[in-house]
């Protein structure tokens, strides 16, 4: 009984300490893609920190476990588009997006929270990314609706090929993504952000690719992107 | 069998019975399937502090009776002694606990830690069943519109957590609540991601997904 007293005690601090609402912070801004003298892979301090830190795999797997909780447990990411597949994808892009949305070069206010300076090192990054680029590329994704396979291939061979290759699979030391696995709902929502100006940390010369591409073309060339399959 | 012992001890008091059949039941359980090797003996001063500071608010088997404050029963050591460190340091504020950790040295620390991570956590709670499917969506699933991450991808399918991140399963619901509301208004800021993940929550997410984690084991 003589316990009571300070259960009483403890109830009222707690009582005191209740919480009021705040704003969520504002994501970081940086002048992107629109803005005149623009230089898309510039090297800053973060990124060549990030990108000359050898990662660990061991490390990256502790790492990316505050990233499980959108793209999930073997980063295959969610078919309809919302988290994009990060398995298998080329280290050096996904540090390139990681410090890109952490500078906000790239808007992303879901993500950045969880790339902030405050949470990850280039450390971290480097070992993320190693960790992720090493996982098995699950064996199914979402695939577009199949309507137009010869324009959608015409396109890919004629704009796309040069840069993210014929299987594309992209290039490591361009920064070009591996697009080949990805889901299409992904991959049409990004095209459409790039043509339009919403992925301000894009290639000049893929915005330049794209920028005639109606929205029927974004959705051949996505389509047939979604169904390359690697021999 | 200490871990039993520890584990039905919030009901010893209740009836001399029920206390003679429970002994007899024990009395029954062959010593080698209640693993008494993992149950930490906690040394003369740790004792003392368990049974004359903790056990106040915490019970002495950390199945916390009183629902605004935190089950310690199972949970991981390390986020316990993370959390209690955190306190000391002034990196978690807390006004509950603050008169109370003038009573503790830091060397303290792991023995406590062991101490509760060692005991059987009880059951939760659950107060209004029609939460849970809308509590499991949030908890499995995330909301994707809002931009809240699967609580599942840290906390693990289970809830059972990690040395990393804390055992959410069986936890108080109005403790989860009360996280989730001082992490969302900023009064509790020792881990930056919550803070992003709970101002994405609404205050029926936040009820529902601690429904969820009261009826897991």
């Amino acid at each position: 009984m003589k316990k009571l007293p300070l259960i009483a005690l403890c109830l009222l601090l707690s009582a005191l300490d209740a919480p009021a609402q705040s704003q969520p912070p504002t994501p970081p801004r940086a002048p992107g893609a629109e803005a005149a003298g623009f230089t898309w892979n510039r090297m800053t301090a973060d990124r060549r920190q990030a990108l000359d830190a050898k990662g660990d795999q061991e490390r990256g797997k502790v790492a990316f476990e505050p990233c499980r909780g959108c793209h999930l447990k073997d980063a295959a990411g969610r078919p309809d588009g919302s988290y994009p597949r990060l398995a298998g994808q080329h280290a050096s892009v996904l540090i390139k997006q990681m410090a890109d949305i952490r500078a906000g070069d790239r808007d992303n206010w879901k993500m950045s929270p969880f790339v902030d300076k405050h949470v990850l090192t280039p450390q971290d990054m480097a070992d993320i990314a190693v960790f992720v680029q090493g996982l098995p590329v699950p064996a199914k994704h979402g695939i577009g609706p199949g309507t137009n396979p010869q324009r959608g291939q015409d396109l890919y061979e004629r704009d796309c090929a040069r840069c993210h290759g014929k299987e594309g699979m992209g290039s490591a030391a361009e920064f070009f993504p591996r697009l080949q696995g990805q889901h299409f709902r992904y991959l049409l929502r990004e095209a459409i952000a790039i043509r339009d100006g919403g992925r301000r940390n894009s290639n000049p010369d893929m915005i330049q690719a794209i920028r005639g591409y109606t929205d029927a073309d974004l959705e051949a060339v996505n389509d047939y992107i979604s169904r390359i399959v690697r021999r | 069998m200490q871990r039993s012992v520890a584990g039905i001890s919030r009901h010893w008091r209740v009836h001399t019975t029920h206390r003679l059949i429970l002994l007899a039941c024990l009395a029954l359980v062959p010593c080698a399937s209640v693993s008494a090797a993992t149950v930490v003996q906690p040394d003369a001063r740790i004792g003392t502090l368990v049974s004359t500071v903790c056990s106040s608010c915490h019970m002495s088997d950390g199945n916390s009776a009183v629902p605004l404050f935190p089950k310690l029963a199972g949970q991981h050591r390390e986020y316990l002694a993370r959390e209690l460190e955190d306190m000391l340091d002034g990196k978690r504020r807390n006004d509950t606990m603050a008169p109370i950790l003038s009573q503790f040295r830091k060397a303290d620390i792991p023995g406590l830690a062991d101490y509760y991570a060692s005991q059987s956590p009880a059951p939760g709670t659950v107060h209004d069943a029609t939460l849970l499917e809308a509590g499991r969506r949030i908890y499995e699933e995330g909301n994707e519109e809002s931009g809240v991450p699967s609580c599942s991808g840290c906390h693990e399918d289970d809830g059972s957590g990690s040395e990393r991140f804390p055992r959410l399963a069986g936890q108080n619901q109005e403790y989860v609540v009360q996280e989730l509301r001082r992490f969302r208004s900023g009064s509790r800021t020792n881990v930056k991601y919550m803070n992003a993940v709970s101002k994405r929550l609404t205050d029926a997410e936040i009820v529902a997904v601690a429904e969820y984690l009261a009826s897991l084991q």
